[in-house]
């Protein structure tokens, strides 16, 4: 009886130490860890931010997103949104991260935080083959139509510095590649990996002038004031990029281009 | 209760029931937006879209000359397309109809990418502002064909009939019996059709043209200020749709005319 008993207790002690343990820390990763970490990017630009056959979104940014999730501690939640629309998604709250090949400026630096870049490239041209225009140089001539993505640095850049060339605001990278092959346009302002992609997915009609005329770098955006956060998306940068964290990415993604930009003497992954 | 009740249809309003509901109507809107907008924590910058407003403006006529351009174009269209619908040359009559049912079947979108990128291209024309006047009045004037069609077929057998008795040829049964009473039938469908096509044109910002809706997002993506860029956009687009519904009303009255 008297054994009975103390098993009983014993037991019942246990379940209580173990059921209060479990909730105690269930308690702690709701608070701290268990809520997801939702990241904003368009996954509209491959290899970096893309969607497989399936519709899963996958790419560069993909995986370095879960990457710093699960260094976090917490889930990840991946929330596809328009490029123009992604500082105003932060800003509101709706994401916690923005990482969506965004370059890191002073404009945008004005709404919102940026972490340390990860990547450096550059502002570049894709041109038509039998375009006239045969450089940076004569691109701000009058008649010369030059087309950019909206929101991006491109767009930034042509209409605060073009002052008579025709600057076309489109809403889908393909659709100024198209404009370019078609000869619609003399140029389509856009960053080094993309134009060197579009280059050679339409190599009979276009021309790319790979040469940076404006270098950037590419980094994680953050809600302003979230320093927390901040600090530990930094440090994860760090201990990335230290255990070849970027050259398992660019292996994985970016193939040949990243032996072809290595040839040219253009860095990637900071 | 009995202020703002009318009587039998017809019957006069009084000038104060009139303001009256016109002010309930209004306190009521208010009321709704106001609470939604407090409820908002949003930093408002309006200053950095009024350095934008020159842009603004620019949008904002190049939406009023493409609309109404397109207005005009989509009018003539659908009216071709109604008369070929009622043609005795069958192969006019079945292009009418694939016309009609291929655009109110396929997205605009579709359509705006296909004839710049796609027709255009072949044929050479270039100017998007051009390609982009007439894909809305493609649009457009296949919806107005139909209403314009259905008017002309209200038309009872008996008035035609009686047309031809009095020896009226075709044209001038058209001219003397048929357009008089369609116009007054059609004003209504026609006004929500005009109003579609200037909110239509927004779509036209895909292929770059530089209208209203395309610059309020430019500035919203150098500003990332989206309900500061946006309400003036709306309030753009009800200047350019009210005065339509008001002129529509006046035509309304003036061709109200006993039948």
């Amino acid at each position: 009886m008297h054994q009975k008993y103390a098993t009983c207790n014993w037991k019942g002690l246990l379940r209580w130490t173990c059921a209060f343990a479990l909730a105690m820390s269930s308690t702690f990763s709701v608070a701290e860890n268990a809520k997801p970490l939702i990241v904003g990017m368009e996954l509209a630009y491959p290899p970096f931010e893309m969607t497989d056959q399936s519709g899963k979104p996958t790419g560069v940014s993909v995986d370095l997103a879960t990457d710093l999730a699960k260094s976090l501690g917490r889930p990840v939640v991946i929330q596809n949104t328009a490029f123009d629309g992604l500082i105003p998604a932060l800003k509101t709250g709706k994401v916690d991260l923005v990482i969506s090949s965004m370059t890191a400026t002073p404009e945008r630096a004005q709404s919102i935080d940026f972490s340390d870049p990860y990547v450096a490239t550059g502002l570049c041209l894709l041109l038509n083959r039998k375009s006239a225009v045969k450089g940076m140089e004569v691109l701000d001539r009058p008649g010369v139509k030059v087309a950019v993505k909206k929101g991006t640095t491109g767009h930034l850049y042509a209409s605060s510095r073009f002052k008579q060339a025709e600057v076309l605001v489109l809403d889908k990278e393909s659709s100024a590649v198209l404009e370019v092959s078609q000869g619609k346009v003399d140029a389509f302002i856009y960053d080094q990996m993309s134009t060197y992609q579009n280059w050679r997915r339409n190599s009979e009609t276009t021309r790319a002038i790979l040469e940076p005329f404006q270098k950037e770098s590419w980094a994680i955006g953050l809600r302003k004031g979230n320093d927390e956060l901040k600090a530990k998306v930094n440090s994860f940068l760090i201990e990335y990029r230290a255990n070849g964290g970027f050259e398992r990415l660019g292996d994985r993604y970016l193939g040949e281009m990243k032996g072809e930009f290595k040839r040219l003497g253009y860095a990637f992954f900071l | 209760m009995d202020f703002f009740l009318r009587q039998r249809p017809g019957q006069a309003v009084t000038s104060a029931a009139l303001i009256a509901s016109w002010c309930l109507v209004a306190l009521l809107t208010t009321a709704v937006f106001s609470f939604a907008f407090n409820q908002l924590h949003y930093g408002w910058n309006w200053s950095a879209i009024w350095q934008y407003r020159q842009k603004f403006l620019q949008g904002w006529l190049m939406t009023v000359a493409i609309s109404a351009a397109a207005l005009l174009c989509s009018l003539l269209i659908g009216l071709l397309t109604a008369l070929a619908r009622r043609s005795s040359v069958l192969p006019l009559r079945h292009l009418a109809m694939l016309y009609v049912e291929v655009i109110r079947g396929t997205p605009l979108l579709v359509q705006i990418l296909i004839l710049f990128y796609v027709v255009a291209n072949a044929f050479g024309v270039d100017n998007r502002y051009v390609v982009g006047v007439l894909t809305l009045s493609l649009f457009a004037g296949a919806y107005l064909a139909e209403m314009i069609r259905s008017g002309i077929e209200s038309i009872r057998d008996s008035q035609l009939e009686s047309a031809r008795a009095i020896g009226l040829t075709r044209t001038q049964t058209y001219r003397y019996v048929i357009f008089p009473q369609v116009v007054r039938q059609l004003i209504p469908p026609l006004t929500g059709q005009f109003a579609s096509i200037i909110k239509d044109s927004s779509l036209l910002s895909i292929i770059a043209v530089s209208e209203f809706t395309l610059n309020a997002q430019e500035v919203n993506a150098f500003t990332y200020s989206t309900l500061e860029s946006y309400l003036p956009l709306a309030g753009g687009y009800l200047l350019l749709t009210l005065p339509v519904s008001l002129f529509s009303r006046y035509l309304e009255r003036r061709f109200h005319f006993a039948t």
